[in-house]
């Protein structure tokens, strides 16, 4: 799992006022990012085998980079498809505001669409300058699992999930394998070994095809600039790139300093951030409340 | 002292490739190796590693025979394969080689599921296969043990140790997979997930098997055989016992190797 | 809490739907004929003439695969269901199964009954128009009808009477209009009864004695009109597609981690069903139910205007929003169902330029509770935003 170094290398938690975190158990993987008043501390992205156990694995493992535990952090917000089973967590929210307030929060104001592309299901969601999500669309069945099979088809053609995408831009002619149905793509790539096309061909009529189904969704949706792409599979140029092309739509450049695998789990660090925030200013706010327990 | 021919088979499946190395009747070595891309090399690298205990060199092996989705792609100078048999021909060939008794086999495979029917002289009668939409059962079943974080055998062992039956989508492996992994958020027993991958399978073969009448003593082969699993629900659904041939990914090499004029 | 009894009424119409057929055999036992039906555009009405309780054959919600053998792959899960329990003998206690030519996927679940389910002479399939909002559709119906009737007649051996089908035509009426009273407690901000609650009760009439029905019917809207609501509703949240009949999806809509109210459905297991009426006291029985059956809210499998190509169904839809005030709208599609599917690429616009925001969730046998209960949940909060 690839890991980006942030900011605030050097957490001082004794100071800090608002100790935040957000995790996002996501069918594939399970991340999580540590807000020190505000600013990133600290981040993680764990395999996800049972939803609970990862969500621990995801927050220890960022926690670990600290100098502080648990029970130091004051509000956590549980999101992904395992949120339930996040048992650490005081609230909950599904990824679609979260991905909305994430990428504002990165890419600024100016965003309109956000293309989530995870391991196990792809989302469009429509947000306005402030990140608040307005609408949304998610995959149906058939264009389920797009981000696991890329990993899938990696370990078919032996290579390193990270090195496919540009494996993929090689190729500017390959041959066409199904985009509506996984099953009969599967198969159509077995008659392409068949067919004696060579390995980067492959590659690319597979990225091709994934990043047609994806287009799919998003043009069904509509795409509104500007459009950012976040989730583990927008680390493949191969799939961005001809899904821009495709949609005829560019994304706002990625940020170097964050995986976008993460925005999601940024997005509800943030939530977490401004609930914590409001609890403590309406406590404060209470009037002539007594002192006593 | 063995005076048979040594006999190799190499069956070139969409996951595996399996080679195995024969004298006469007898079994000295086999291999499996993932297919992957680059079939040549696997099925090199099989039939190496198949030799490599057996002391015998590459030189003394008479015939290679071929078989899989792949049989064609192998034929190729530095393999020396002698001749290709349809994968239903291997399996019917293997599975009567290895029991006289069996009329029908049952191949439950990477990619392709299908059955085979012969009679008390190994002539083929029936060959069936499964519809698009049934593909990748075997490797639906990797994703899931990976998704699970199990092993292949652990999955399978964990399966029989369910106690709920869940319910999964059918239509195709991928839906199967979406409710597999929502069961899997949900915090499901992990057991019962794994005896619903499993059900899912026993399900679509059993659903083939309807387009052919079973016989009496079915054996079942390939990959996914070893589950146990998978081999202890099938009778549920196709109403007739079956039993699992040892070495069941081997079978249809096997079968290649000694078809036409090696030992019966 | 005093609740008069109201809880207990709804329990045994859910206990009903849960046990569909001890229900039937019941009245088999009590010397009733029953007729299935697969789809709802079959004239009950004539059936119940004739003393026959017409059932409708719904979902067992099972994952099973053998009936790929029988009908396609890519026909809904419906069909799919509808087969098996035809193949599994679950139903050969009818006298009958009836259904009216509707859509491609039903005619082969009802083909299986009819050539391997051993209904081949206790079958009758009515011909039925697709355009029905065209002249020639009355006539058609009528003909249609009347083939029908003497089926019937001769099939149970029994004349029907003009008076046998005004004598139907007011029992069934009379279920509609209760059935509308019922779901008006729904307009309410703080309802006696839940969507849920509802959507069961009115699964329960196309599975009962309509008489009988009625009679329970009756007595629960009676009680609840002496309820107090049961909590203000959260967010409104109506409901648009086929055949529904999977209550755990609704039970759904109101256990999320937000308030939800499930305050209207649109499928052919709730309002479709009954939000008409057929014109009594009319000489021509059968005109008359063949014009109530045009003025139903249309499937989409048969709502086409020649020529402008309108969608009839639209108009309800705008009509029900207006009367319902939901916030949201979920449409609940049917996987492979081409006319839901087509029809709901014609009504997102529409309810776009109302501004009302919609989602879309895929049916299948199961049901992914994760994905929906995600999908809802981030729904309500994209309509709400999300609050501390």
């Amino acid at each position: 799992m690839s890991e980006h170094t942030l900011i605030n290398e050097h957490p001082d938690f004794a100071k800090a006022q608002v100790i935040v975190a957000g995790v996002d158990v996501g069918a594939v993987s399970s991340k999580s990012v540590i807000l020190l008043d505000g600013q990133p501390c600290a981040v993680s992205q764990v395999k996800t085998r049972m939803p609970e156990e990862s969500a621990s694995r995801a927050i220890n493992e960022a926690l670990a980079k600290t100098n502080f535990k648990l029970e130091n952090i004051h509000y956590i917000v549980g999101t992904g498809c395992g949120r339930t089973q996040v048992p650490f967590a005081h609230r909950t929210i599904t990824e679609i505001p979260c991905d909305a307030a994430g990428a504002v929060h990165i890419w600024g104001p100016s965003v309109r669409t956000v293309l989530d592309i995870g391991g196990q299901s792809c989302r469009v969601i429509h947000c306005t300058g402030k990140g608040r999500a307005t609408a949304f669309l998610w995959n149906d069945k058939c264009a389920a699992g797009i981000g696991r099979s890329m990993e899938v088809f990696a370990n078919l053609v032996k290579k390193e999930v990270t090195e496919m995408g540009n494996i993929a831009l090689q190729s500017d002619k390959f041959p066409k394998l199904s985009d509506f149905c996984s099953v009969y793509a599967q198969s159509e790539f077995f008659d392409l070994i068949r067919s004696k096309a060579s390995k980067e061909q492959a590659i690319a009529a597979y990225h091709y095809a994934m990043a047609k189904r994806i287009a799919t969704l998003a043009a069904r949706s509509g795409v509104k600039q500007d459009f950012v792409i976040i989730g583990g599979l927008a680390r493949n140029p191969g799939i961005t790139d001809w899904v821009e092309k495709i949609l005829e739509v560019r994304r706002l450049a990625p940020k170097p300093e964050w995986d976008p695998a993460l925005i999601t789990a940024l997005g509800a660090a943030l939530f977490a951030d401004t609930f914590y925030r409001r609890q403590q200013s309406d406590v404060s706010k209470k009037p002539e409340e007594s002192q006593c327990a | 002292m063995n005076i048979g021919k040594i006999l190799a088979g190499i069956d070139a499946g969409h996951v595996a490739t399996k080679a195995v190395i024969m004298r006469g009747r007898e079994l000295l070595g086999y291999c499996t190796v993932p297919t992957g891309f680059d079939v040549v090399d696997a099925a090199q690298a099989a039939l190496n590693s198949a030799l490599k205990n057996t002391g015998i060199s590459g030189n003394e092996l008479g015939r290679i025979v071929a078989t899989g989705i792949f049989k064609e792609i192998i034929k190729v100078p530095s393999l020396n394969v002698t001749k290709t048999v349809p994968e239903y021909v291997a399996d019917a060939t293997g599975a009567f080689f290895l029991n006289k008794n069996s009329r029908t086999v049952i191949d439950i495979g990477g990619n392709i599921h299908k059955a085979v029917s012969y009679d008390q002289d190994g002539t083929l009668l029936d060959v069936i296969q499964n519809d698009k939409c049934a593909d990748g059962l075997g490797i639906f079943y990797t994703n899931m043990a990976n998704a699970l974080g199990l092993s292949e055998e652990e999955m399978s062992e964990l399966a029989l140790k369910s106690t709920k039956n869940l319910s999964i989508a059918i239509q195709c492996s991928l839906s199967a997979e979406s409710d597999a992994i929502d069961l899997m958020c949900q915090g499901a027993d992990i057991a019962d997930v794994a005896g619903a991958v499993s059900r899912f399978i026993v399900e679509r073969v059993a659903d083939m098997c309807t387009y052919m009448p079973l016989t009496k003593d079915i054996v079942v082969i390939g990959g996914l055989a070893k589950s146990r699993a998978i081999v202890n629900h099938l009778p549920d659904l196709t109403k007739k016992e079956v039993s699992v041939l040892k070495l069941p990914e081997y079978v249809g090499a096997i079968g290649a190797a000694i078809s036409d004029g090696g030992e019966k | 809490m005093m609740n008069n009894g109201s809880e207990t009424i709804i329990e045994r119409f859910r206990s009903i739907t849960e046990n569909t057929h001890e229900y039937a055999k019941s009245l088999q036992g009590k010397g009733k004929m029953l007729a299935g039906y697969m789809c709802t555009h079959v004239p009950e009405e004539i059936l119940y003439a004739a003393g026959i309780i017409p059932v409708r054959v719904l979902s067992s919600h099972v994952s099973q695969a053998m009936t790929r053998s029988y009908i396609h792959e890519t026909y809904c899960s419906f069909s799919h269901d509808c087969a098996y329990q035809g193949l599994q003998h679950n139903y050969d206690y009818l006298d009958l199964i009836v259904t009216s030519s509707s859509c491609i996927h039903m005619a082969e679940a009802f083909n299986v009954w009819v050539r391997f389910a051993g209904f081949q002479h206790k079958s009758y399939l009515m011909s039925f128009p697709h355009i029905i909002h065209s002249k020639p559709a009355s006539g058609f119906m009528k003909e249609s009808f009347e083939e029908f009737r003497q089926f019937i007649e001769k099939f149970s051996k029994k004349t029907i009477t003009d008076d046998d089908i005004e004598r139907a035509i007011k029992v069934y009426n009379h279920t509609r209009r209760l059935l509308q009273q019922l779901w008006e407690f729904l307009r309410r901000d703080n309802s006696p009864i839940t969507g849920p609650e509802v959507a069961t009760v009115t699964l329960a009439s196309q599975l009962m004695d309509k008489e009988e029905y009625n009679q329970m019917l009756e007595q629960l809207i009676q009680r609840l009109e002496n309820n107090p609501g049961k909590a203000p509703s959260g967010v409104r949240l109506m409901v648009t597609g086929g055949a529904c009949d999977d209550l755990r999806i609704f039970d759904l809509v109101e256990n999320l981690n937000y308030r939800a109210s499930l305050i209207f459905i649109d499928s052919c297991t709730a309002a479709r069903y009954f939000w008409f009426e057929v014109p009594e006291d009319r000489s021509d029985k059968l005109e008359a139910i063949a014009e109530g059956y045009i003025s139903r809210i249309p499937c989409p499998s048969k709502d086409t205007v020649p020529g402008t190509g309108e969608k009839k169904r639209f108009r309800f839809i705008q009509q029900f929003i207006q009367d319902f005030k939901p916030d949201g709208i979920v449409f609940l599609c049917q996987r492979f169902c081409s006319p839901q599917s087509m029809d709901i690429v014609a009504l997102k616009p529409i309810l776009d330029k109302l501004g009302i925001p919609w989602t879309e969730l895929e049916l299948d046998t199961t049901v992914p509770v994760t994905l929906f209960g995600t999908q809802l949940e981030a729904f309500v909060e994209t309509i709400t935003g999300v609050a501390p």
